[in-house]
This record gives C-alpha cells, structure tokens and sequence, in this order.
C-alpha cells in the first residue's frame, strides 16, 4: 500500500503546484478557455503515460506529480490537455500489455 | 508490513483520496449545473485550512461534549478504516461505526446550543432511517454468504461471483446510504442549508478541520465498504474505477434534486427500504437467490 500513498500524495502536491502556478500565470476571472496548450499537453502525456506504466514507484510518482500539476491548473486550464494525455497513457497501456 | 504502519498508511490515503473524490463530487455537481466549479483539490485545501485557522468557542458550547465529539468523530471512522481496508474484520463493527456516527451526528449538534445545530440534531434522529436499509443490506449479505467477515465475503465472491447479481435490491438498500450520506444529498436533511451547516454550524478551526478528515475517510470507507461486499474481489485500478463511477452518479443525483423536507426523505428512504427488504426475501424464498 505504500506505493500508493506515494502515488496519491505526489498527485496532490502536483495539484496544489498546478494550481498556484496558473494562478500565478492567469489571474483573470474566469474564462473557459478554447486554446491548446502544446506544451501542457506534452507535460501532461508524459506524466500519464509513465504513471500508468513506469512500473517504478518513482518514476510513477514523478508521473502522477506531472500529471497533478496539469489536472490541477485553476478552473478552465489544463481540461484537455489531462484528457488527452489521460487517453494516450490508457492507449499505451493497452498496447503494452496485449496478449493475443 | 506492521500493522500500525498499515494503519497509518491506510488512514493518509482514506483521507487524501476521499478528500479528491469530495472534490470530484463538488466539481461533477457544478458542471451539471454549468458552473465552472472549484478545483478537484479544493476539498483537500478547505480541510488543510481549517486545521490552522483560529478555533473559537461560543458561549452556548457545553465544552466538553463541544470538543470531544469532533475527536471521537475523527475516531470512529479511523475505527472504520481499521475494519474494514486494513483488517477485512466484521461487518458488524462498519454497522457500530454508522451507529455511533449517527450519535456523534446527533450530539454535536446539542452541544453547539445552537438553534441551528440543535435542529439539525432533532433531525439526526429522524434519519435513522437511513441505518435500518443499511442493517437490512447487512442480513441479506450474512444470509447468503453465511458470515459477516469481509475477508470471507470477498472469498465468497471469488467463487461465486459478486453479490450485485444475487441480491441487487440489497445493494440498492446500501446504495441509499451512499447517497443520503453525501454532499448536497436530497436525504441530507441534517445538513439542510436552511440551517446554515446543520450539527457543524458552531464548530470552527481545527474542529472543524477534523470535522472535514472524519467526512473525507467516511466518504472512502462508504465506497470501499460497498465495493467489496457487493462487487466481489477488486484490485486497486477496480477500487478506483469504482469510486468515482459512484461518485459521479451521486454527483449527478444530487446535482438534479432538490432537498427533501424531513418527512418526505424519510419516507421516501423507508419506502425503498421497504420494497427492497421484502423484494430480496422475495427472492430469496422463490429460490432466484441460490
């Protein structure tokens, strides 16, 4: 259970980071955003992809920070760059592990 | 792994992932709503908050009763997660827990000598009628399986299949309590807005932050609880899966109904309770429930 609750709270700290940095980047009030953030969406990728399979908890969690920092961005932000990199990773996974 | 570090592990993600699915819930119900909503986490930094904001006491406080019963709130639901995630223990110990959580309900409310909180205790004994389903859920699962050991239950269920196929109107009968017991639930009626915020109205600062830990770790333990007993052995990823399925369903019935008055909700859940009750024996005696 240990790897667990490593995954959990990296994934709330990289919420809370994700949340004070767009906050810090947007202080409008709120807009729903129509833009794609290419680089959140890389940055988002990358940490689903190796959250889901790493098969390290370290490399896991620094997924599932990257991943938090991305899904946690204020209101508006990060929706589908989470979405999509969420996509890739269960892709990914699926693919590594097919047996026919 | 020793077992207090068992525990202790247990309790953090008990806490921080029912705090994310209470976020979850909040964010799903404003979406429904077509409002933007708070952020995921906000559950979590509302519960951090309060542990160090200032903690006053109103005049009113009978103080021993005012402080204790947040502490053996907090208590009752660590009892919950011993019993259940960690030990795979009895049923009936989950079954006291929601008892004693029903009492501590009922006297945080008194204690605050507040009107509000006062009203909302009166009506802590009125949703009893929340617990009876809840107990009637238990019986069907010993009836079937023949013992109330959740470890048991689960092995039952690896050969025989989960318990939502054989009893599903049992399943329904817990169902309920997941939904009264959360936020913003038409059976909340406890926590009824019109009066402010029911048994927690008085309670502030660090009583309240452990006010919010006990509804986080409550939330995970309601999931988890029924997860197991009704769909047989999960893995992590199925526990998961599962816990926020049933946490958008409730957002979504929450979202689209409004409270209900005190009599109304408990008839309402009695009534379900009911047909449920007498559906499953009804099964059970036709001989559909093997």
């Amino acid at each position: 259970m240990l790897d667990y609750m490593i995954y959990i709270i990296a994934f709330v700290v990289g919420s809370i980071l994700g949340l004070l940095y767009s906050y810090k980047q947007h202080g409008e009030a709120f807009v729903a955003v129509t833009d794609f953030n290419t680089v959140a969406a890389i940055i988002s990728i990358v940490g689903w992809v190796l959250a889901f399979n790493a098969g390290n908890v370290i490399l896991s969690g620094i997924g599932f920070l990257l991943a938090g920092f991305i899904m946690g961005e204020r209101p508006g932000y990060g929706r589908k760059e989470s979405a999509v990199g969420l996509i890739i990773a269960i892709v990914v996974y699926f693919l590594m592990h097919w047996t026919v | 792994m020793n077992l207090m570090a068992n525990i202790l592990i247990q309790v953090i993600i008990a806490f921080l992932a029912g705090s994310l699915l209470l976020g979850l819930h909040r964010k799903i119900m404003a979406r429904v709503q077509r409002r933007p909503g708070p952020p995921i986490i906000q559950h979590l930094l509302h519960s951090l908050k309060f542990f160090f904001k200032e903690t006053g006491f109103p005049k009113t406080v009978s103080k021993p009763f005012y402080i204790g019963i947040t502490f053996i709130l907090a208590l009752i639901w660590v009892v919950g997660v011993i019993a259940g995630p960690v030990a795979h223990d009895s049923l009936l110990i989950l079954f006291g827990v929601y008892a004693v959580y029903k009492i501590v309900e009922h006297n945080s409310g008194s204690s605050s000598g507040s009107p509000y909180g006062k009203l909302s205790c009166v009506r802590a004994v009125l949703s009893a009628a929340t617990e009876l389903p809840l107990f009637a859920a238990i019986v069907f699962v010993y009836l079937v399986t023949g013992t109330m050991n959740i470890g048991e239950i689960i092995t039952y269920q690896s050969v025989h299949g989960p318990l939502i196929y054989t009893i599903p109107l049992a399943a329904l009968m817990f169902f309920m309590l997941i939904i009264t017991k959360s936020p913003y639930s038409p059976f909340a009626i406890t926590k009824d807005k019109a009066l402010i915020s029911g048994f927690e109205t008085e309670h502030y600062g660090l009583l309240r932050g452990f006010m919010h830990f006990s509804e986080s770790i409550a939330w995970y333990v309601m999931l988890w609880v029924f997860l197991t007993i009704f769909f047989g052995p999960l893995n992590a990823v199925g526990y998961l899966i599962g816990m926020i399925v049933i946490t958008f369903i409730t957002g979504f019935i929450n979202a689209t109904t409004p409270i209900f008055s005190p009599n109304h909700s408990v008839m309402t859940q009695i009534t379900i309770g009911a047909i449920c009750f007498f559906g499953t024996i009804v099964m059970i005696f036709t001989g559909v429930v093997a």
